[in-house]
């Protein structure tokens, strides 16, 4: 950039020479839109009122070009309130290098294009003496309020493997390609049936996959934080798997055996009944940017848990946003997905209070309906005793649990997260319960379920025993020996979240309850196929001049 | 020593000669590329599945195999060529100026060798250019193996510019009596087609630049002695590896110094055998002297010192009160072949080296080829070692499939084989396009400063009675 000529462009004469060619090849007016470009830079800079700018140029724009697009000053009220004004508006048109400057210059339209110039140079500036044209460069300019990740509960999970078999069903996974893993393991010689590890991708924040990529294929979806490779850009160098520690990646060695064709006729054979978003590809693989991340990947890229972004696009439909192939699979519900940043989510309401968790996903069976209920309670008395004996479904033990439920939550049955609807249908049962004349909250039916104390005689009663019931739940459920996320010390800010037994240094991994190839996956070609646990040794059917051997 | 006098038609001896041995070797070389373009082609049609490799972890292999270690070799011996060069032109080490320029040509040889590996390691090689060019503005700023891209073609180029610098001089003096080759094609005869190479490499020379050149020589022989150790085997070869902290076997700083001594330990090994074949097969004892063997050989035994070194520090932190995962990584190397092989290769080779200076008696010229191919063999083993135990003792080691299995496929193996052809038919061709030993050697050897041209250094009597390593 030169620093001699009279430009008010940080890019400099040339570039802003080269802006008033682009105009005058346009049919409006080349002086109005390069006054306008220099006032624009004014404004990211600080000299010159968004208000102003728009007062300045309403009536030539309006002469020029019939309308004016540009907010109102109402809608710049609005935005202004939201993203920070107009000046960030301009300076997050950020040239990301992926488009050309004609080309995002003929989609923002001419109109456009007069704020627009103005508008690059503050994303492509950047001296010391213009500090917001630089600040805008390094300002993050795509608001992140979702980050999807899981909890899981490894002193629930049993072995049983369903979540592989799920999302080899789901993605249409090779033999041997266990985007999901559940393995049992040894620490130190001690077996506890505990030692299990369920270890899907971890999502990290600071993924050292993406970080090493010489392609940007691994890339994080930038509006909920997915980790996810690009089947179209990937060159297959595998440094992304060098580089996780965890072991997560599959190459894809050789053609998969499902094809594509056969992955969009299951997915517009299931898809298709959804009420799913018409923005989203129908086929399961591309995603909502309509980039090719999903289901198994194509022959010689990486591929990887993907935490099923069909699902969280809306493509199978607003219930399914929010779930995993693998968490819906789960039998002991040990998997709860979510939104990592919203505390009410699953996973962090769970990770919060695992008892609690345990406690609400354990009672859900048992949980009367309203229906029922009233049924039941028809004629009866409306004292605790009576209620309890007159309820062929509920007994003490239940109402106990789910009354202790219910006072250490706060916010109960209000969300739209998988266990809130667990909250709803014990909201519902309360309902019913409070018709027939029970009061829940009151002394008699706290203190009967011991869930409060009693008052003394010169004393108030003082509701419920938050402590008691959070016992109750303990009890009823247990609490993980420790919450812990996997190689923490790597520095790699996974967002899932485990409770139960961490894996020490010398864990080894042992048979586990139930083996691989006793499962079958049920794939989109029709065919069963067992799940192989080592890949490997599907591979060497393939190997040129496979000795049999090892170094 | 012979007692014969260098001339110019000593070098221009391979562009005049046309032998039965020479089209053999040629055809020997060809096949062996041919054959491995055929397994990668069929590689390329059925998949990566073809080679021995598989996943780490649960996936029971290793991702990263013997293409991967003998790239690493490739640029090992490419970048310790160049830098023996550099350090003629720099240094002013005019002993080993006969077989500088084949030094620099085998630092192009190897680069290609180790570029060809980088494709053929890939699961998608025709994108490369797409998805590596599109977004380099955005990986050159995190993936060390977009430096090692990056670094590399700057190589190459610096490389070429420098040999291509070099030429010019040579091939305007030898003009008359460099090879034409006019074929007659069904009775139609067509030009000389080597003409327009040679007038390319020296457009628009003049006698005038020798000095200008010889400046920029230096110059560009300063940037690759800087940037040799610090940015290329001792910087982003070795930091595709040291910067991963979930390997304990790759993790450090000292994997820099350590991959710069086996490329230097490589490449001399590399330039003896080179050396040696030239000099055997083109009368050209008097050149390539037994002076410059026994040199060489000192100066492999130094870098042969300095790896040994490097992997006893390595050892020792890694044993004495190790974390359990550098335990691990660590009680493998004591115990595993392509490890303590190659150890005891160089070992030997150490000590055949400082025993010949001490008894030079000792030294022989079939014992030099030895040793370079001993040495050669051991840094092709132990890096295709380090890099399959990263693999088979990361951090994380809980599963099953880890250590991972693996052995090289036949294909993998053919590789070594195709690329070692590819480099032997690069020399077979350029010996007969342009001298392999650069003009300047034979004036100097012959205390001829003639054709205008001056030494701004030390003169050639004071260099040629200073032994630069003391015995």
């Amino acid at each position: 950039m030169s620093t001699e000529d009279e430009s008010f462009h940080p890019l400099g004469q040339e570039w802003e020479n080269e802006l008033e060619t682009m105009l005058d090849d346009t049919e409006y007016d080349s002086d109005l839109g390069m006054q306008m470009a220099e006032d624009a830079m004014r404004v990211t800079k600080g000299e010159l009122s968004e208000a102003d700018f728009h007062e300045k140029y309403h009536d030539d724009v309006m002469e020029e070009f019939g309308v004016d697009d540009r907010p109102t000053e109402e809608a710049y009220e609005e935005a202004q309130k939201n993203a920070g004004g107009f000046a960030e508006m301009l300076k997050s048109v950020d040239s990301d290098g992926e488009e050309s400057r004609r080309g995002m210059m003929k989609k923002m339209g001419a109109g456009a294009a007069f704020v627009g110039l103005g508008a690059f140079g503050a994303s492509e500036g950047g001296s010391e003496s213009e500090p917001n044209v630089a600040a805008a460069q390094e300002g993050d300019d795509t608001e992140q309020d979702v980050q999807w990740g899981m909890a899981i509960d490894l002193e629930r999970c049993d072995g049983c493997l369903s979540c592989v078999e799920a999302c080899a069903e789901e993605n249409n996974l090779d033999r041997g390609v266990n985007w999901m893993y559940v393995l049992d393991y040894e620490d130190n010689g001690v077996d506890t049936s505990r030692n299990r590890l369920v270890r899907p991708c971890q999502h990290c924040t600071d993924a050292p996959c993406e970080k090493v990529c010489p392609t940007t294929a691994r890339h994080t979806r930038d509006n909920d934080g997915l980790v996810l490779t690009d089947y179209d850009v990937c060159i297959g160098c595998r440094y992304c798997q060098v580089a996780c520690p965890y072991g997560v990646n599959y190459f894809q060695w050789d053609e998969p055996d499902i094809t594509t064709e056969d992955i969009e006729a299951q997915a517009q054979e299931e898809m298709g009944d959804h009420d799913h978003d018409s923005d989203v590809p129908h086929d399961h693989m591309s995603d909502e940017r309509g980039r090719w991340v999903d289901s198994r990947a194509p022959r010689g890229v990486m591929s990887k848990c993907t935490m099923c972004p069909t699902r969280q696009d809306g493509g199978m439909g607003e219930d399914a946003v929010g779930t995993t192939a693998c968490e819906d699979a789960c039998p002991p519900d040990a998997i709860q997905f979510g939104n990592m940043f919203d505390d009410n989510s699953d996973p962090q309401t769970y990770a919060d209070n695992p008892a609690r968790g345990r406690a609400l996903s354990d009672i859900d069976m048992s949980v009367p309906s309203a229906d029922a209920l009233e049924d039941d309670l028809d004629g009866a008395d409306d004292d605790l005793e009576s209620v309890l004996e007159a309820s062929e479904d509920l007994d003490e033990e239940d109402l106990r649990i789910m009354k202790a439920i219910e006072i250490v939550t706060d916010d109960f049955g209000e969300g739209d997260d998988s266990h809130t609807e667990y909250e709803q249908n014990i909201v519902e049962a309360f309902d019913a319960l409070e018709a027939h004349g029970l009061d829940l909250d009151s002394e008699e039916v706290l203190v009967g379920l011991d869930l409060a104390d009693e008052p003394d005689e010169d004393e108030e009663f003082d509701g419920p025993d938050e402590s008691a019931a959070q016992t109750v739940l303990v009890n009823e459920a247990g609490e993980p020996s420790s919450n812990f996320q996997l190689l923490q010390d790597m520095g790699t800010n996974p967002n899932i979240i485990y409770l139960g037994n961490e894996p020490g240094p010398q864990a080894e991994q042992v048979d586990g309850p139930v083996a691989y190839e006793d499962v079958e996956a049920d794939l989109a070609d029709g065919s069963s196929v067992p799940l192989a646990d080592n890949r490997k040794e599907v591979l060497d059917e393939m190997t040129v001049g496979d000795a049999g051997v090892s170094l | 020593m012979s007692t014969k006098t260098p001339s110019e038609d000593d070098i221009l001896r391979p562009m005049h000669t046309f032998t039965k041995k020479y089209v053999l070797l040629f055809a020997i070389a060809a096949l062996a590329l041919g054959a491995f373009l055929v397994g990668w082609m069929y590689q390329l049609q059925q998949g990566m599945a073809v080679t021995g490799l598989s996943d780490w972890g649960s996936g029971g292999g290793v991702t990263w195999g013997l293409y991967i270690g003998a790239f690493i070799w490739w640029v090992g011996i490419a970048h310790g060529g160049i830098i023996l060069s550099a350090a003629v032109r720099l240094l002013g080490m005019d002993r080993y100026m006969p077989v500088a320029r084949l030094a620099e040509m085998l630092t192009l040889a190897g680069l290609s060798a180790a570029g060809f590996y980088i494709m053929v390691h890939m699961g998608r090689p025709d994108r490369m250019v797409t998805s590596i060019i599109g977004h380099y503005h955005i990986t050159v700023n995190n993936s060390p193996l977009v430096w090692d891209v990056t670094v590399i073609t700057a190589y190459f180029v610096l490389t070429a510019t420098y040999l291509g610098l070099t030429l010019r001089y040579d091939i305007a003096r030898l003009r008359d009596d460099l090879p034409s080759f006019a074929p007659n094609v069904g009775g139609k005869q067509l030009p000389d087609l080597l003409a327009p190479v040679y007038n390319v490499l020296t457009l628009g020379y003049t006698k005038a630049e020798d000095k200008v050149i010889d400046r920029m020589v230096w110059w560009v022989a300063l940037a690759i002695i800087i940037m040799a150790p610090l940015l290329l085997h001792g910087g982003v070869i070795p930091w595709l590896f040291a910067v991963l902290p979930n390997y304990p076997g790759w993790f450090g700083g000292i994997q820099g110094p350590q991959f710069l001594t086996i490329a230097l330990t490589s490449a001399i090994s590399g330039v003896i055998l080179l050396s040696y074949a030239f000099r055997r097969a083109y009368d050209w004892d008097h050149i390539i002297t037994d002076d410059i063997f026994r040199g060489l050989l000192l100066w492999l035994g130094f870098f042969c010192l300095l790896f040994l070194w490097l992997q006893l520090q390595q050892l020792a932190t890694g044993s004495f009160h190790p974390t359990t995962d550098h335990a691990d990584a660590t009680a493998s190397k004591f115990s595993h072949p392509m490890y303590v092989g190659p150890m005891l290769m160089v070992l030997g080779v150490l000590v055949y080296i400082f025993a010949q200076t001490i008894r030079p008696s000792l030294f022989s010229k079939g014992r030099a080829i030895a040793a370079g191919l001993l040495v050669l063999t051991a840094t092709l083993v132990e890096k295709t070692y380090f890099v399959l135990s990263g693999f088979w003792y990361p951090s994380f080691s809980i599963y099953d499939g880890s250590p991972g299995e693996y052995f090289p496929s036949a294909i993998e193996l053919l590789s070594l084989v195709g690329t070692v052809g590819m480099v032997v038919l690069f020399f077979l061709v350029l010996s007969k396009l342009v001298p392999v030993v650069e003009l300047h050697a034979v004036e100097h050897l012959r205390g001829d400063h003639g054709h205008g041209h001056e030494h701004d250094h030390e003169s050639v009597d004071e260099s040629a009675e200073q032994p630069e390593v003391e015995a």
